[in-house]
């Protein structure tokens, strides 16, 4: 059987049914934005760091000295690339992963409950901020957490973790009637 | 087991995150060293009761090595540092 990964989102069939209404904690799978990891050349790491915060056309996520996630909810993958590029100047180099990473958005009241079930970092708004982001354990699934709001969580996983990080997810979500869908 | 590492880069974390790498207090010998130099480098390891410095890497989180000083016997942590700052302080 030939099939064609390429146009097909790794949780398709996860989420293959009429979808139901959405509930007040809702996870979000998102379908369209661009991901693309960013490695500053040795020595550049706090020029790439100051010339990327300064960026509004993207959000930019922390993943290592050094290293980002940068993500676009309106470019092309293509279309971040250059616009990266375009900001580093050859300082970073800059690694589509739009195909590669599933992003999960957590919200609700309850996110942070549902979240404490799976993973081991402190998200209390005093030390993990809107803005603040960081790779972490979601159970034993390594993934890039980042707060986008007071009840707004996004998670980046590797596309070939993304059936199982969202069955954990659903199964740490149940007790609060966690509903999901692709985002619109 | 120490089970909190607080990493220099991500915070505290716990240890399900890191990877043991083994002993940081060997220094590689020279390329033209003996064979047993090279035999001890290798093979030989100490299990010791106390202080100890060892390779951890952030595998689910920086993907960094680093060098945790602790205390096999009290389970205390000392210390976190980055590898290469480690290598960097002692000349290596």
């Amino acid at each position: 059987m030939i099939r064609d990964y390429y146009n097909r989102h790794a949780l398709d069939e996860k989420l293959r049914g009429a979808p139901r209404p959405a509930g007040v904690n809702h996870l979000a799978i998102g379908h369209r934005q661009a991901v693309a990891m960013v490695l500053a050349h040795a020595g550049e790491e706090d020029t790439v760091q100051q010339v990327l915060s300064s960026a509004t056309e993207f959000t930019v996520r922390f993943s290592a000295p050094g290293e980002w996630l940068v993500v676009s909810e309106s470019d092309t993958s293509e279309g971040l690339q250059r616009r990266i590029d375009a900001f580093c100047a050859g300082r970073a180099y800059v690694v589509d992963q739009s195909e590669a990473r599933v992003l999960f958005r957590l919200s609700g009241p309850s996110t942070h409950r549902i979240l404490a079930k799976g993973v081991g970092l402190d998200l209390h708004p005093a030390a993990f901020a809107t803005g603040a982001s960081a790779n972490a354990l979601c159970g034993h699934i390594a993934v890039n957490l980042a707060r986008t709001g007071d009840d707004t969580f996004e998670l980046i996983a590797p596309r070939s973790f993304a059936e199982s990080l969202f069955d954990d997810l659903m199964a740490m979500g149940r007790e609060y009637d966690l509903t999901a869908a692709f985002a619109g | 087991m120490a089970s909190l590492i607080t990493c220099p880069h991500c915070g505290v974390r716990p240890k399900e995150e890191f990877s043991i790498r083994g002993d940081a207090s060997l220094v590689r010998p020279a390329p033209t060293a003996s064979d047993e130099a090279w035999h001890d480098y290798v093979y030989v390891r100490a299990n010791p009761r106390g202080r100890t410095l060892e390779h951890w890497q952030h595998v689910a989180g920086c993907r960094r090595f680093l060098v945790v000083e602790r205390d096999t016997f009290t389970h205390e942590v000392h210390s976190v540092t980055d590898g290469a700052v480690f290598a960097r302080e002692n000349g290596r």
